[in-house]
């Protein structure tokens, strides 16, 4: 701030230095009012210059500073001069943009001298008064004496004119020389010291106001007149187009400034847009220029130099929006435009024509100039501010995503978690319900082995109720028996030889014994002595059978023989099946002792063989009919020696998907209730623990046989 | 001497219920049901006892079996262990009077046989009653006839004629009384 800060004294200084320099300038007497115009131009242009001479159709301008306006036509215009007071001093004709100028001294109606451009300027460019051309009044004695000039120009035809004395003209000229030194010491000071800078910064804004202020101090420089300096007069082509080549190129220069110093793309969208609309129309210009229409040219020119106007609403605009450096841009222009204005004013006489509103127009371009220098500075530092605030943005903002970020992150740990919760809690139930299964599972196989242990104890009771019926009954008729034998052997006891009535008593015991029918008695006894031994047998057999078929060895496995625990898995099932069906039992003497757990290998034959007859129940036929086979031998399959067991049916045998299904835990073909479907499902868990392989050949109507090979 | 069939398909049943009951009741005894309906062909059975688990064919079913032939004996029906779908089937279909559970006692057996003989006893008694009942309402009728035969031809009686009335009006009171 500091810097900008003594740069900005330092413009003030310069400043000073420019209004001190204007401030020497004197109030000049423009004699616009003195001049005549030809109207009647057509004969002019037919019958040349002594029919203009003679010509009476002269009207006095009425401005200060006539303005014939923007024509292609030839333009008459006279001046009446005193030949007394006025000789020897020079007409200045204050405009430098007079395309073709020739001045002729008439005097009393006769043409005594022609000047080209004006007096002294004989060769391309010759200064030796000033940039204006100038025309010495003669030292001739007239009765009238007039200057008459014919002007040609393809920019409007401002005619300032005065007459002074060679000196004061070349006064003033200095004058204005040394103030356009300064003007164009500035622009060019300004100039490199911006260039400078784009080269050193890089920044395009400041290459971009360079060609702005060397466009700008060009069109000042060509305006008035210096372009000879630099023989342009040796190029009539350009010659004849620079101006309108400084005002396009001035015009393009600064629409581009504007628009990207006010960044309009950004802030006045609408007003970018039309700028840009104007390119294409100093193009037009560009194009009339080159093709020489020049005219129109300056025409399109002069419309697009309205252009400006719109930078004022512009800078406001942007200026609201927070766009400080817009607010020395809009002061520039503001200065610019009111120099334009009293430059036009002062032409229109509306205000005097001096020095002071001739220079308002270098002088306000030249405040402009360091102004938006100024602005640029401030708009650089703008930038900075703006960068260094994006970044700070940037930062804020990748604070914020980062922040963001991490609250996600944190959102997403918390689902992950929470979806962790849920699984573990689904695990965790999935668990449970598996060991409720499990343990339902254990459950209905404890329940399965008690339903076996049921009909195995219902079997037993059956078994056992009738030896048990029939012992305790003979033993009472026994009682009785032999308590008829006792009345007897007491008898015979009571005998005496000695006696007299021993031939009666004889007769007495014959009498009983035939009374008692003691024949059928004594056989009686032997049938009941038969029962009693024979149910005692069976009795000890069931307990016997019971105990092989319970034997609660649990898991242990030892050398068991497999028809021994067929057989007492059939005692244990006779009173089952003896209603039911037959067996046919056919056991293999040579099947050799197997490594088992016998007490669950009884439940496999008991399962199986139930099954067999329960596949032969409801078949509406002769129980002879229903036949169990059951069949053990050694074979020999797959190169191994095996312990074979058949159990074959003569029942309603199954499809072969039920066959598929019936190892299937919780299958059956039952009605519901009656069986748990578990029956084969633990057959086959047992089997399997055993390495037995199961083969199940079934066919519907003819029946079912499993075959059962435990490994040896 | 009650008249007892006895089938049971275990012979040592038999011979331990012939043991047990031959001084008490005229006992018959058999493990063929064939044999049984011979059995009851030939003898005024009573009481039938049958096991109700046998090879062939059930208890039930041997009730069943006979029941259109021989209606009148009274059935027991005598099983090892408790089943109580043999008890249903031996109550609605087979017109049983009781069930015995095995081991039998002795006594309580006897007694039933004696019960179910008397209901036997009592059923014949109750149907020959009636057959007897119908015979002499059939004679009173007959009587009546007679009365009705000797009033109607006649307006007065002769003496002879009253007596005969009242005769047979006395005839019809006793038989009637009977």
């Amino acid at each position: 701030m500091q810097v900008a800060g003594r740069k900005h004294r330092h413009r003030l200084w310069w400043i000073a230095v420019f209004l001190a320099a204007a401030s020497a300038l004197s109030a000049q007497s423009m004699i616009g009012k003195r001049l005549e115009v030809l109207t009647d131009t057509l004969t002019a242009d037919l019958m040349g210059l002594p029919a203009v001479v003679a010509s009476t159709a002269w009207e006095p301008a009425e401005q200060v500073v006539p303005s014939l306006g923007l024509t292609d036509e030839v333009s008459w215009v006279r001046l009446r001069i005193d030949p007394r007071s006025e000789n020897g001093q020079l007409i200045e004709i204050q405009n430098a943009g007079i395309d073709e100028l020739t001045g002729y001294m008439v005097c009393d109606g006769k043409v005594i001298a022609t000047y080209e451009r004006g007096a002294l300027q004989t060769g391309p460019f010759d200064a030796t008064f000033g940039t204006y051309p100038t025309f010495p009044v003669p030292l001739v004695e007239c009765d009238e004496l007039h200057a008459v000039f014919r002007l040609k120009s393809s920019k409007p035809l401002l005619l300032p004119v005065r007459i002074a004395g060679p000196r004061q003209v070349l006064n003033d000229a200095h004058q204005r020389d040394i103030l356009f030194a300064a003007y164009f010491g500035v622009i060019l000071v300004m100039l490199l010291y911006n260039l400078f800078l784009f080269f050193s910064v890089g920044d395009r804004s400041y290459l971009e106001y360079s060609l702005f202020i060397f466009m700008i101090g060009g069109t000042q420089f060509v305006l008035n007149g210096y372009a000879p300096y630099f023989n342009v007069n040796d190029w009539p082509w350009l010659n004849e187009r620079i101006t309108h080549l400084f005002g396009v190129l001035s015009g393009l220069t600064t629409i581009v400034f504007a628009q990207n110093f006010l960044r309009l793309s950004r802030y006045v969208p609408w007003l970018h847009k039309l700028l840009n609309g104007y390119f294409l129309v100093y193009l037009v210009a560009l194009v009339l220029t080159l093709a020489g229409q020049l005219t129109w040219a300056y025409n399109v020119i002069n419309f697009c130099a309205a252009a400006i106007f719109f930078f004022i609403p512009g800078a406001v605009i942007t200026m609201r929006k927070g766009y400080s450096p817009a607010k020395y841009f809009l002061l520039a222009f503001s200065i610019f435009i009111v120099a334009v204005i009293v430059f036009v004013m002062k032409d229109a006489g509306v205000i005097p024509y001096n020095q002071w509103t001739f220079f308002a127009l270098p002088l306000g371009s030249a405040i402009e100039m360091v102004l938006l220098s100024l602005a640029l500075a401030s708009r650089i530092n703008q930038l900075k501010k703006e960068s260094a605030h994006a970044r700070e943005e940037q930062l804020r903002i990748s604070q914020l995503n980062e922040r963001i970020v991490r609250e996600q992150n944190t959102k997403l740990e918390e689902r992950v978690r929470d979806r962790t919760a849920d699984l573990e809690q689904v695990n965790a139930s999935m668990r449970s319900t598996l060991d409720e299964l499990q343990s339902a599972q254990q459950q209905l196989v404890q329940s399965e082995k008690l339903a076996s242990i049921g009909q195995l104890t219902a079997g037993i009771a059956h078994e056992l109720n009738n030896p048990i019926n029939f012992v305790a009954s003979s033993a009472q008729s026994l009682r009785r028996d032999f308590e008829d034998l006792n009345e007897i052997i007491g008898m015979v006891k009571a005998m005496d030889a000695s006696d007299d009535a021993l031939e009666n008593q004889v007769t007495a015991i014959k009498e009983k014994l035939s009374q008692l029918d003691i024949d059928f008695t004594q056989q009686e006894i032997d049938e009941l002595l038969n029962g009693i031994e024979d149910g005692t047998n069976r009795t000890s057999e069931i307990v016997k059978g019971l105990r092989i078929f319970s034997r609660m060895d649990g898991d242990n496995f030892i050398q068991a023989q497999l028809n021994e625990l067929i057989e007492s898995t059939l005692i244990v099932l006779r009173s089952t099946i003896k209603d039911r069906a037959v067996v046919d039992l056919q056991l293999g003497d040579d099947v050799p002792p197997v490594m088992c757990q016998p007490g669950r290998l009884n439940q496999v034959f008991m399962n199986t063989i139930t099954n067999a007859v329960q596949a032969m129940d409801g078949l509406d036929r002769e129980v002879e009919e229903n036949c169990v086979s059951i069949r053990t031998a050694r074979v020999e399959s797959i190169g191994q020696d095996w312990a074979e067991v058949r159990i074959k049916d003569t029942g309603a045998g199954m499809s072969d998907a039920v066959k598929s299904q019936i190892f299937d835990p919780f299958f059956t073909t039952k009605p519901v209730g009656e069986g748990t479907g578990l029956g084969l499902s633990i057959v086959m868990g047992i089997l399997s623990d055993h390495n037995a392989e199961v083969e199940v050949e079934s066919e519907e109507g003819t029946g079912t046989e499993f075959i059962i090979r435990f490994p040896l | 001497m009650i008249n007892v069939l006895y089938l049971d398909d275990e012979a040592h049943n038999l011979t331990a219920f012939r043991a047990a009951f031959r001084r008490d009741f005229q006992v018959h005894v058999t493990t063929e049901p064939t044999d049984a309906v011979r059995i009851l062909r030939e003898h005024p059975i009573e009481v039938i006892i049958s096991d109700q688990k046998m090879p062939k064919l059930s208890g039930v079913e041997f009730f069943e079996l006979i029941a259109p032939d021989y209606p009148d004996p009274v059935r027991m029906l005598l099983t090892g262990h408790a089943d109580i779908d043999a008890v249903i089937d031996a109550i609605n279909k087979g017109q049983i009077y009781k069930y015995i559970a095995k081991p039998w006692n002795e006594s309580e057996l006897r007694d039933l046989v004696k019960e179910a003989s008397a209901l036997y006893h009592d059923r014949q008694a109750i149907v020959l009653r009636g057959e007897d009942l119908q015979q002499r309402m059939s004679k009173a009728e007959q009587e009546a006839v007679k009365i009705q035969a000797l009033t109607s031809s006649q307006t007065a009686l002769t003496a002879d004629e009253t007596a005969r009335v009242f005769e047979l009006a006395n005839a019809i009171q006793r038989l009637l009384q009977a």
